[in-house]
């Protein structure tokens, strides 16, 4: 009997692993799950999706669902070169105001080409009924190689992807001019010191909570304090930092404000800071950026104006809490009212160690990822074309 | 022709891999270009790590200690267990019993237990990366959260206005990609 009972223990195990295993692994998604919809005069078209790969899973009561978008885009522009695409994600079901969005910057698309994308999202939803589409995915904006730019813009991506194309001209500049002056040596050193940079570059977790009281997980709450700011001060940008401050308790800051003035001669519409923060061993961290929040700013030249967000930030490295010792904060970005914008130039990131704690430009990563995996004669080429 | 993947590469551009492997991907390499520019990347890369400061706060060889003790301590117990399960018959049923009461329990538990959406006492929006790779906005019981497509570097930033970025390099198309989730 015992025989018996140990040879079906096992199968019976292994049966009910099984079971255990398909309960887990859900079931697909009716097609209509994502709603993709571009404008019709869209110099994009997406020429094909799919979504089979999607499945909803139930947990309790709530459900999870995995959906996964391929979609082949194509520039229909007539005679524009595609820089950049924004995709606005949104799903009201699942979470009240909550959106999301992908931007593909760094694109090189002539007219009539077409390239791929991908999204992977996952929703979790209180209810397990499915009715009609869970995720709308539409156009938000597309940006040319003149800068001129299309779309509906809800998520300002207009700002985003020119401030992008800016920062990819720059470090292109820079890797041109290091093949320039010492040839393909010249340019793998280069890109060798980036790729070291990026790997070794200090990182925090953040934790963003809207909305709701602070909750303290690293110091007692009755020990929050006011800290002040220091400022990195570029010679060349438009706004400058004055003064700035947030409540700090443990690893958490929040209600940061920052107040800055205009020293340039053009009205700013729009600027936004780099906020770093420092661990009781002295290491730097970038924290977070720390954009203006009036949407209807106009800042005169030589007028004042005011940060403040309404945001608690928790901070850790590898699940422990990181206390805040002190912060610091720059100017990352500014727009003017004529939509020209300004960014740090490479020298402003390198005089101040800036470049360090920074994460590389989109079209920095590319490059360097290119080398990485295709070697330096790809990245030549790629560096020839553009 | 099917590359092998880089992992093997890294391994054959450090000569880790073992003889029969470090010969298949010999014979490969001979013949594709795109490999062997990869293994000289990962040899630029490699040339370059001496001169990197070390990392201090990582006792290795402590680590390295500690974790041939647990090995063996798990060996020993291993033994023992085998040791007493031959007299008694009835253990090893029982064993395989409660497994199978295990797995009936923890199938019960994803199928019915309530997802935890977020931290205990706090009522607004929340922005955080995930654990599966990715960045979520969460709000009472939804989510919504966007993946970094199976890419290995990703730099994510924190919005003080109420935002999640990550940036990564698509593996497969090779664009690369910025995912937002914004609370509001």
């Amino acid at each position: 009997m015992f025989m018996r009972i140990r040879t079906l223990g096992p199968v019976a195990f292994l049966g009910l692993a099984g079971a255990a295993t398909l309960m887990a692994q859900g079931y697909p998604l009716p097609s209509g799950s994502i709603s993709i919809k571009f404008p019709d005069d869209s110099p994009v078209l997406f020429s094909g999706s799919m979504t089979d790969q999607s499945r909803a899973t139930p947990r309790g009561a709530a459900m999870v669902i995995d959906l996964h978008l391929s979609m082949l885009l194509r520039n229909v522009s007539g005679s524009k070169q595609i820089h950049g695409v924004t995709l606005r994600v949104v799903s009201q079901e699942v979470a009240v105001g909550g959106k999301g969005s992908v931007t593909y910057p760094s694109l090189h698309v002539g007219p009539g080409e077409s390239f791929p994308v991908r999204i992977e999202m996952q929703l979790m939803r209180p209810t397990q009924a499915v009715n009609g589409p869970l995720v709308e995915v539409n156009l938000d904006g597309v940006l040319f190689q003149d800068l001129s730019f299309y779309g509906p813009n809800r998520l300002n991506s207009e700002r985003t992807m020119k401030g992008e194309e800016l920062e990819a001209r720059r470090d292109r500049e820079y890797f041109k001019r290091a093949l320039a002056q010492n040839g393909a040596a010249g340019l793998q050193s280069a890109v060798l010191d980036s790729l070291v940079r990026q790997s070794q570059r200090p990182r925090l977790d953040a934790l963003v909570m809207r909305g709701g009281p602070s909750v303290a997980s690293g110091a007692n709450p009755a020990q929050e304090s006011t800290a002040n700011f220091a400022f990195l001060k570029f010679p060349d940008s438009p706004i400058t930092p004055l003064d700035g401050s947030a409540q700090i308790s443990g690893n958490e800051a929040r209600a940061p404000r920052v107040q800055v003035q205009n020293n340039s001669t053009k009205p700013v519409k729009y600027f936004e800071l780099g906020w770093l923060v420092t661990d009781p061993a002295g290491q730097q961290y970038l924290a977070a950026s720390l954009p203006a929040t009036d949407p209807g700013l106009m800042l005169r030249p030589s007028r004042t104006a005011q940060v403040m967000q309404d945001t608690t930030l928790r901070f850790t490295r590898n699940g422990q809490p990181v206390k805040v010792q002190g912060m610091t904060g720059f100017v990352s970005q500014v727009e003017f009212e004529n939509g020209e914008i300004w960014i740090p130039s490479r020298q402003n990131l390198e005089s101040d160690g800036l470049l360090r704690l920074l994460a590389p430009s989109p079209e920095e990563q590319r490059l360097s990822d290119l080398y990485r995996r295709n070697g330096i004669n790809a990245l030549l080429e790629d560096l020839k074309k553009y | 022709m099917k590359h092998p993947n880089r992992a093997t590469l890294a391994l054959h551009a450090g000569e880790d891999l073992g003889r029969f492997a470090y010969w298949r991907t010999s014979r490969h390499l001979a013949k594709c270009e795109v490999c062997r520019a990869e293994i000289a990347a990962f040899d630029a890369v490699r040339g370059i790590l001496p001169e990197l400061s070390p990392i201090p706060e990582v006792p290795w060889n402590r680590l390295a200690a500690e974790m041939k003790v647990n090995i063996r301590l798990g060996l020993a117990a291993g033994d023992a267990l085998l040791r007493e399960a031959v007299p008694f018959a009835w253990t090893s049923a029982a064993v395989a019993f409660a497994s199978v009461a295990v797995v009936l329990a923890a199938g019960l538990a994803l199928q019915h237990a309530s997802p935890r959406m977020g931290k205990a006492g706090f009522q607004g929006v929340e922005l955080q990366t995930t654990a599966n790779g990715g960045i979520q906005v969460r709000e009472g019981n939804g989510a919504l959260g966007l993946l970094d497509n199976g890419a290995k570097d990703v730099n994510y930033t924190a919005g003080a206005q109420g935002s999640m970025r990550a940036q990564n390099v698509d593996p497969e198309t090779g664009h690369v990609t910025v995912t937002n989730v914004y609370a509001n």
